[in-house]
């Protein structure tokens, strides 16, 4: 044993689960790809890693990925930016008004226990299969994580706090923005990174539904064409986009707010 | 339902911040606003498409609460509801049935094995965090448009709050009473059947709760788009007929299933948890 051989142990002992689970995605694509040396491959029906990986590849360099995302992204953007203000504001007021919760709760509660989704056919059928309609549908998807979340956030707000902002003679506005905001926060993003995965389930319906281009219709339509590698390659990018959103908030949490960190 | 909102968000609820002494009226608020405020809402959508001048053709977007429920009556009176939902409600039940069958000892395995745990750790993480929908078009390729691919759906759908909830549970898991059992000569069935699973018993009817919201999702999905019979299938038809009232009568029927399961739950979690000497984790 020599004295570097300790900071390498540590290394494969701080990195075990990562590489324990680098291992197992590992032996699993293998796996994939060798099962069927044995078994009979069927196009059609399965596809394999290299063929996979092929297809991502064409879908990179034709850019046809890149302008499904894209276009994908502008319902998205708007939908989740309206969510993020209607439900951040609704959330506050609800959480620090005792009287409009109590209005606002049950109604609240109703929409948010009924599968919205189920809404989808109407919303499109009204507002028209353009951005407009599929932004609605996101926004109604992931707007309740954000007012259940932060009214949540403002009634665990220290009253202590409150009450020094009261005695110092504090406004009503700097009761809000030098208290609530700053301890509600952290819940706010909690409540994005629910609502980062309702949002992308209501990009997919959207264009499930009615669209011409975008990612979800591209598995659609890929899924039609019988074309599977390109199919698997636009499931595994959206696998990866939503991966890296939610892990990314949850990492954002972790930076900014480490008191709450294991919460 | 405020806790599977908030469990929902990963946070705890906070206590109502309210005196201990309250009056009658100080009692009843809470119920007076909120029955209030829906009447209210009910009011409004049904006279307001009666005061505002529309076009015809925009009154065939619009529909009001009583059409709504005169249209939920006839479908029970007549029946026609009947077919649809039972093919709705079994995918339903199979998918969620399948996904505690296999979410549950899956659970408890990775929450006792590390090693386990950090190889499968990738795919939960991976599959939990995709909105299960992308899988709708493999689904339906693999399993064809009848009740097998919803119940796929369904399944993987519901699978990882319950297992990622039985996962936590298992993990809080007192390490004393595991130590005691073990020490009285308890195999790893033992420990699992006498401590892991009665303390993470909260934590899975939670993601149970999880679950349910998550199986009805699925259902509709599967519904929309990959079947040939079911709720889901009515309403899409409907709203291709501008019937709006008729997919609303859809919306509803689901929100009362969801409400019914998810109260079931909640019957079954006080059951369980009577032994419980104070609220203990879960939440």
């Amino acid at each position: 044993m020599t004295g570097d051989a300790v900071p390498r142990q540590s290394f494969t002992d701080k990195h075990h689960k990562a590489l324990l689970g680098l291992l197992a995605v590992v032996i699993f694509f293998a796996a994939w790809q060798s099962i069927f040396l044995v078994m009979p491959f069927n196009p059609l029906f399965i596809s394999k890693p290299d063929l996979i990986f092929d297809a991502l590849v064409y879908l990179v360099v034709s850019g046809d990925l890149f302008h499904d995302l894209a276009v994908s992204a502008v319902p998205f953007l708007y939908g989740f930016s309206l969510a993020v203000i209607v439900g951040v504001t609704l959330g506050i007021v609800m959480g620090w008004r005792q009287r409009v919760a109590y209005a606002l709760d049950p109604i609240m509660t109703l929409f948010y226990a009924s599968p919205l989704v189920a809404l989808a056919p109407l919303v499109i059928v009204f507002f028209g299969v353009g951005v407009g309609g599929k932004a609605l549908i996101i926004f109604l998807l992931s707007v309740f994580p954000f007012i259940f979340n932060v009214q949540a956030g403002v009634r665990a707000v220290d009253p202590l706090l409150i009450n020094v902002v009261r005695s110092m003679g504090g406004s009503e506005r700097d009761l809000y923005l030098k208290i609530i905001v700053p301890s509600v926060l952290p819940y706010i993003v909690a409540g994005a990174r629910i609502a980062v995965g309702r949002g992308l389930i209501g990009i997919l319906v959207g264009e499930f539904f009615a669209a011409s281009e975008g990612i979800g219709y591209a598995i659609a339509r890929f899924g039609d064409l019988f074309a599977l590698d390109k199919m698997f390659a636009c499931i595994l990018v959206i696998m990866a986009i939503a991966v890296a959103m939610t892990e990314g908030i949850r990492w954002a949490e972790r930076a900014a707010f480490p008191w709450r960190a294991g919460q | 339902m405020t806790d599977s909102r908030a469990l929902d968000a990963d946070i705890a609820p906070a206590g109502e911040f309210s005196p201990a002494g309250r009056s009658l009226w100080r009692r009843l608020e809470p119920t007076i606003y909120g029955s209030a405020s829906i009447l209210l809402l009910l009011v409004l959508w049904e006279v307001l498409p009666r005061l505002i001048p529309m076009k015809a053709g925009t009154k065939l977007f619009f529909t009001t609460p009583s059409q709504i429920a005169g249209t939920l009556w006839n479908l029970f009176a007549t029946g026609a509801i009947w077919a649809p939902l039972g093919v709705s409600a079994s995918g339903f039940a199979f998918g969620l049935a399948l996904s505690i069958v296999v979410g549950l000892p899956l659970g408890v395995l990775i929450g006792r094995s590390r090693t386990l745990n950090a190889m499968l750790d990738p795919f939960i993480t991976a599959f939990n965090a995709t909105p299960r929908l992308v899988f709708l078009p493999l689904v339906m390729l693999w399993f064809g448009l009848g009740l097998w691919s919803k119940v796929v759906i369904v399944f993987v759908g519901a699978l990882f709050p319950i297992l990622i909830n039985t996962y936590e549970g298992v993990r809080n898991a007192d390490r004393t009473l595991i130590n005691v059992v073990r020490s009285f000569g308890a195999s790893e069935w033992d420990v699992a059947r006498l401590v892991v699973v009665p303390n993470a018993m909260p934590y899975i009817t939670a993601g149970l709760r999880l679950a349910i919201g998550r199986a009805v999702l699925g259902v509709v999905v599967a519904e929309f788009f990959g079947a040939e019979q079911g709720l889901g299938v009515m309403m899409v038809q409907a709203a291709g007929r501008y019937q709006v009232d008729v997919v609303f009568c859809g919306l509803i029927v689901f929100a009362v299933l969801s409400l019914f399961m998810t109260w079931l739950v909640q019957l079954l979690e006080s059951r369980l948890s009577l032994w419980r000497p104070q609220k203990a984790g879960g939440e």
